[in-house]
């Protein structure tokens, strides 16, 4: 059992390694620190930009910051909080990054 | 060290008494002497960076549904289990229970959070738990094979990532993040990126290679110098610990060396009164009493092919079927006790989360100290103190 359960562990991982060949985002394939990626993180909520201490508070990410991973962990979040959790404030979200110090990019979500 | 070897690793009698409760214990146990001191160092490392305070509640979880517990509560329970799992082992309290519980509360925390997850976390988090479900009598194969897949992923991971390749990751993260001075100087004396490119695939090749070597069981030794290297490298290099993995990782090679089951033999003159002091210094650090002194002077040397003129000139310690002599008998005997090791990671985790200079200057030391390179200096340090040893103790009998 305990072989099974060890084995089945590293199978998972082994599975995640070769779906990270797909996709952009980087779980539990152990790519730690294979990106540098700054970010910028814009956020309006009923028309007022959100200030650096609630873009903390409601992402848990600084509102400026350097995420050691894909871009894509990043997006996830923001994604994920305006989906769930924060559905009801129609927030517009703009973050600006830069990978790996090459020419800035905008990812947005929510409408213009 | 005898790192690979075919011996039978088998725990040491189970102590009694007071000394079951000792911290810096790790023989006789429900794991084996070397996961003990892996598991140990990586509590010790939680508790004193207080990784404890990290611990989220379910934010955007990677298992759906878990962000409807209760987030105090869960935070808290996984507080719980990882502070009370950590005291519980280091006191040697139901070890496998508590390594397994340290590591839940790791893995746990890392999929109820995006905002928390992290491979160091993940990583220290499964070698708890798979040490948690070693098989007594058996190699630790899976954890084994567990820092084979983390290398293979993390190599594979960069070769093909284009920035790696070409020097660019490299090159912003040395430069323009860490604005680290030995790179900065270094980095204009070659063409554009040939640096960042050579550090980059450097990186690369050593995490490739490591997945491989940490299968074949003759490389071990060269896997876990190539692994310290790699690892201490980066915390010279960065100044930073990476969270728990400069501790995580460097404690997980401990998965690869066949701890001796019987007790050590050290052969010394007995008529020399610094040698005795030698003796009764390493006899108090022994708190495993896994090394048995035995003067030249009470014979029955041929059994180990030392001879009385041999031990006259130098320490010998018999150990795992290898027979060590001088410098190399003192860092053996430092290297098999385990309370080395914890002492050591106590003094690394010591300055907690913040990069410390102190830190990576004892790591520099300590690489050095334990290289194969420093040997040949150790050695003649210790014909230096064996040749001047009568006028080092007032009671000594050494023959010069």
């Amino acid at each position: 059992m305990r072989t099974v359960v060890g084995l089945a562990i590293l199978a998972f991982q082994l599975a995640m390694i070769v779906y990270a060949r797909f996709v952009p985002s980087r779980y539990f394939c152990w790519a730690p620190y294979d990106v540098q990626t700054e970010y910028w993180i814009t956020t309006v909520v009923n028309g007022r930009k959100l200030t650096a201490r609630e873009v903390q508070a409601r992402y848990r990410r600084p509102q400026h910051g350097t995420d050691n991973r894909s871009p894509q962990h990043v997006m996830d979040i923001l994604q994920g909080y305006e989906e769930k959790y924060g559905w009801s404030d129609h927030a517009e979200v703009t973050m600006r990054y830069r990978v790996n110090g090459k020419g800035e990019r905008v990812w947005q979500l929510g409408a213009r | 060290m005898a790192v690979g070897s075919a011996v039978n690793v088998q725990e040491n009698s189970a102590p009694v008494g007071w000394r079951r409760w000792n911290p810096l214990r790790c023989s006789g146990l429900e794991l084996p002497t070397n996961l003990v001191i892996m598991v140990k160092a990586i509590a010790i490392a939680l508790l004193l960076t207080r990784h404890f305070l990290l611990l989220p509640d379910p934010f955007l979880p990677f298992i759906p549904g878990m962000d409807l517990i209760p987030g105090a509560w869960f935070q808290r329970s996984m507080q719980v289990l990882m502070v009370g799992g950590a005291f519980a082992l280091l006191f040697n309290v139901r070890i496998r229970l508590s390594s397994f519980l340290i590591g839940m509360s790791l893995l746990l925390s890392v999929v109820a959070s995006k905002a928390y997850y992290g491979n160091n976390k993940t990583f220290c988090g499964l070698m708890l738990v798979l040490a948690a479900l070693h098989q007594p009598g058996r190699s630790p194969w899976i954890l084994r094979l567990q820092l084979a897949v983390v290398y293979f992923g993390a190599g594979l991971n960069k070769v093909l990532d284009p920035d790696w390749r070409s020097g660019i990751f490299m090159h912003n993260w040395a430069a323009n993040r860490l604005h680290q001075p030995a790179f900065l100087a270094l980095e204009p004396l070659l063409p554009p990126l040939v640096l960042a490119k050579l550090m980059g695939w450097f990186t690369i090749v050593t995490e490739l290679a490591l997945s491989v070597l940490l299968l074949l069981r003759p490389l071990y030794p060269v896997a876990i110098w190539l692994s310290i290297l790699l690892h201490s490298g980066m915390l010279l290099f960065t100044g930073s610990t990476f969270t728990l993995f400069f501790y995580g990782m460097t404690a997980a090679m401990l998965a690869f060396v066949d701890w001796p089951s019987e007790p050590m033999t050290v052969i010394y003159d007995g008529d020399c009164g610094f040698c005795n002091n030698a003796r009764r210094f390493f006899e108090r650090l022994d708190l495993e009493k896994a090394f048995r002194w035995e003067r030249s002077q009470a014979g029955g040397l041929d059994r180990f092919g030392i001879t009385p003129a041999m031990v006259r000139e130098r320490a010998y310690l018999v150990a795992a079927g290898r027979v060590h002599g001088g410098f190399r008998a003192f860092r053996a005997m430092l290297l098999y006790n385990p309370a080395v090791y914890l002492l050591t990671y106590i003094v690394l985790a010591v300055p907690g989360q913040r990069d410390s200079s102190f830190r990576n200057v004892l790591v520099a030391i300590l690489l050095v100290l334990v290289s194969p390179l420093f040997t040949p200096i150790g050695e003649a340090l210790y014909r230096v103190l064996a040749r001047n040893r009568h006028r080092l103790a007032a009671d000594s009998h050494c023959v010069r």
